[in-house]
């Protein structure tokens, strides 16, 4: 039969014109101009009010308070990176903090005992590991929205926690204790150094790896993953088990930094949510990256060394983080829907 | 091309005997689809007819029930994703299935990303060369690479996701619906793109409710009705006509009472009436006591239109009069105080609530009737569910049964009787038929007619034309955003209907002119 004469579509006038495009791209610059002025205005406000700010024995010492934060939000984020930006549904491990700190008491413990520290280091990243693990059941296998199964899975962990320490703090000091605690390198203490370190490697996985990249699709648009052939839950389960290892880490680092355990990890909980959430302000796509969250991470850190250096309650950054939570996640929640 | 029965191994996909049901209903019964090697093969069929649960099961996302799957003349009974991809075999989905925060090289190698040699990293840059190559040698043109998906417009994703597929090789193309979203020049660039991938030795099979389509595109096509396969021969011994008669059931005229029309005051007018990208400049008037039918392919509008009478969707212009009262920024509760009732489509989603009971479900939108003091007054409750239940023959094992273990005619009676409870008068019915037995679906009929005949006004949006033609006194036909015909559901048959509404009308137009 013949093939020309195709006499099937009257354009309807706009019908079909594609969407003006530049308002979502747009307001995303807004935001993120925005909240890099902001990071600004808050860096000009301390180093003009706070005395020794702006030193770089200072800063220094910022990247070494930042170590933990740093690494539970690295963490988090490869799970919100999984699990998509639905704030409710979405992905999210809010086991995090307590998780450091149970890795902490078995890093310390182990080391009362009397073992070597690649015992301890073993024993506390095993530990973290095994948290995401659970984790992993919960939501992938069981299909527990992770909101929930993580803050079960938090509870069983500060609970467990709890078990061990009688609610007291476990001193430790060993070697590479010692060694992270006070070494330093072009003024970073090790603890700094060690987050810069782990935060190049989490970024050259999560953004220069097909990995990362499968990971950004299912949790952005999992059928399209599923479509592409992706085994879409075992990505997101390596997510959670992969933030229960930085759980680990954060908890060796936080024995390091504390030369001890701590009766208040779960304190970590809000500001790992927050810098998390703030880093996906930093992307051009209002995604989260891990470029996005060490910046966040320095800005929470810088924010609360200020509030210090200024001598105000650490209360007050609690109610500023909470805050911040808010601004942000009404912000991308906002650019999202007009998105669609 | 005539040849009546093919020899086996010129068949590249050969389905026999496939049938699914999902929770007792019957997607596939028995189907079959025999394709040629290196040709363009139509799929057409009503909605519910059974396309895409068959492209779902090729693409191996559904496993189907019984029967047997022949792809380059071996047997796959366990079909995969996965799979299905190795046998080459690719689909360029109806729902863009395209990541939006990607950029244009990150969603065309998703899933089979280049690597920088020796090293786990992305090859970003050789992600961009292949990209544009292939963009320009099929497309002639560049999307420039950096771009993000969200930031394309709905022809530019498409082509995206064709070339896609084409990336991976592929053996079988599968296009669903592709045109839907496409101006005609769009879709002019994607025939010849179709015909030249043929040439060079691609099966395409190719899905679409746009029958001039399929007589201008394909070498063959396969007829799919209530599941089963009606037809399947080659387009240049058939026309479009044809396949609308093979794709509509003809033998349910007898399921519709006649109704002795009393035709009552005015009670809704709509007056060039827009939504933008959706429809627009429609009108009309409705009656009491009049079934006014409504029907159009999926994008034509049709929804949308009724979903706007009912305040779900805003008009960007026109005006809507609810008993000669303008009515102003229409939103759901002001159109329930109306006397408005929308059943919609999706029943289980948004039309009755499952986990409530028979009786809770009826009262929801009536409960101000039964409450005394903000109190139920579940006595009363009950004795005006349990007259309804009677009135409507709804099969339950009383009003306190829970919806859920209902059939879905039953369910969809309740989902009525909920309107019926708050005194509604007129009706919006958005498929009420879909997913319904036969036996219920004459009980749905003869219901909407007896509401009729009792003075109120009913709109019934449907793509069942038999249903739609048995029920109305008049139709109005919506095609790409526009009532195109009104038509007397007296004068009128099925095919000439389906027809109008999948733009058939258009070619004989211009031939007609040239």
């Amino acid at each position: 039969m013949s093939v020309e004469a195709i006499d099937l579509t009257l354009d309807l006038p706009q019908a079909d014109a594609p969407k003006a495009q530049n308002g979502g791209p747009l307001a995303a610059n807004l935001l993120r101009a925005g909240s890099l002025l902001v990071f600004a205005l808050v860096f000009l406000f301390f180093s003009a009010t706070a005395p020794f700010f702006l030193t770089v024995g200072n800063i220094g010492n910022v990247i070494g308070q930042s170590a933990v934060l740093g690494v539970l939000s690295i963490g988090l984020t490869l799970v919100l990176v999984s699990g998509g930006p639905n704030v409710v549904t979405g992905g999210i491990d809010l086991s995090l903090a307590a998780n450091a700190g149970l890795s902490a008491v078995v890093y310390a413990l182990i080391i009362q005992a009397g073992y070597s520290d690649a015992v301890a280091i073993l024993g506390a990243l095993a530990t973290g590991t095994a948290i995401g693990a659970v984790n992993a059941i919960a939501v992938v296998v069981i299909g527990i929205v992770p909101l929930l199964s993580t803050i079960a899975v938090m509870n069983v962990v500060a609970g467990v926690d709890l078990v061990l320490t009688q609610n007291t703090v476990i001193p430790a000091s060993s070697d590479v204790l010692t060694l992270l605690s006070s070494g330093s390198l072009f003024t970073i203490p090790a603890l700094g150094i060690v987050f810069i370190l782990f935060a190049i490697a989490a970024a050259l996985v999560l953004q220069f790896t097909p990995l990362g990249l499968r990971l950004y699709a299912t949790g952005e648009f999992p059928e399209a993953a599923k479509a592409a052939g992706l085994p879409v839950r075992r990505l997101t389960a390596f997510s959670y088990v992969a933030a229960g290892f930085c759980g680990g880490l954060a908890g060796i680092l936080s024995v390091a930094y504390l030369s001890g355990t701590s009766t208040g990890s779960g304190e970590m909980l809000l500001p790992v949510v927050v810098t998390a959430l703030l880093g996906t302000i930093f992307s051009r796509r209002l995604v989260p990256t891990i470029p996005g969250t060490v910046l966040s991470t320095l800005f929470v850190g810088f924010l609360v060394n200020g509030f210090q250096l200024l001598n105000l309650s650490s209360t007050l950054v609690s109610g500023v983080q909470g805050l911040l939570i808010l601004l942000v996640v009404s912000a991308t929640t906002l650019l999202r829907k007009e998105e669609i | 091309m005539s040849d009546p029965s093919p020899a086996k191994p010129d068949l590249h996909l050969d389905f026999s005997g496939v049938s699914k049901s999902f929770g007792g209903a019957l997607a596939l019964d028995g189907a079959s689809l025999a394709v040629r090697r290196g040709t363009v093969h139509g799929i057409v069929g009503q909605n519910g007819a059974g396309k895409s649960t068959l492209i779902k099961i090729l693409a191996g996302l559904h496993k189907p029930d019984a029967g047997t799957l022949l792809v380059d003349g071996v047997s796959q009974p366990h079909l995969t994703p996965a799979l299905a991809e190795e046998l080459g075999i690719h689909f360029i989905h109806q729902d863009r299935l395209l990541v939006r925060s990607f950029t244009v090289g990150e969603a065309l190698f998703l899933g089979r990303e280049p690597r920088l040699p020796g090293t786990p990293f992305l090859d970003r840059r050789r992600m961009q060369r292949e990209a544009d190559a292939v963009i320009n040698r099929y497309f002639g043109l560049s999307i420039p690479n950096g771009r993000l998906i969200s930031e394309l417009s709905t022809a530019e994703r498409q082509i995206v996701q064709i070339t896609r597929a084409l990336i991976g090789k592929p053996a079988v193309l599968v296009f669903d619906e592709p045109t839907a979203a496409l101006v005609r020049r769009e879709a002019d660039l994607l025939f010849g793109l179709i015909r030249r991938l043929r040439d060079e030795g691609i099966t395409i099979l190719y899905i679409s409710h746009y029958l001039n389509e399929i007589e201008a595109l394909c070498d063959d096509v396969t007829v799919l009705r209530n599941g089963r396969t009606v037809a399947a021969l080659p387009v240049a011994n058939t026309s479009a006509r044809d396949l609308a008669r093979l794709m509509i059931d003809a033998d349910l005229k007898e399921l519709f009472p006649v109704r002795t029309i009393a035709r009552g005051e005015t009670v809704l007018e709509v007056d060039a009436l827009s939504l933008k990208g959706r429809y627009e400049d429609v009108s009309l008037t409705l009656v009491k006591g009049e079934v006014l039918g409504i029907t159009g392919l999926l994008g034509s509008g049709a929804k949308e239109f009724v979903r706007t009478l009912f305040g779900l969707e805003a008009a960007s212009s026109g005006e809507i009069r609810v008993r000669g009262q303008r009515v102003k920024s229409l939103k759901p509760p002001d159109a329930i105080g109306r006397q408005l009732a929308l059943v919609p489509e999706d029943r289980r989603g948004q039309g009755v609530a499952l986990d409530l009971s028979v009786a809770e479900n009826t009262t929801l939108s009536s409960l101000g009737r039964f409450s005394r003091f903000s109190f139920l007054a579940r006595r009363a409750e009950k004795a005006a569910v349990q007259a309804l239940i009677q009135r409507l023959q709804v099969k339950t094992s009383g009003p306190d049964a829970l919806l859920g273990t209902l059939s879905g005619g039953n369910q969809q009676k309740v989902a009525i009787a909920k309107w019926l409870s708050a005194q509604s008068e007129i009706y919006l019915l958005d498929e009420p038929t879909v997913g319904v037995d036969v036996g219920s679906k004459a009980e749905i009929y003869a219901l909407i007619n007896e509401l009729a005949e009792k003075g109120a006004a009913v709109i019934v949006l449907s793509s069942d034309l038999p249903e739609l033609i048995g029920l109305s006194d008049r139709i109005l036909v919506f095609f790409r955003g526009q009532v195109i015909r009104e038509l007397s559901a007296a004068s009128v048959t099925p095919d000439q209907l389906l027809a109008e509404a999948t733009g058939s009308h258009i070619r004989e137009e211009l031939a007609h002119v040239g």
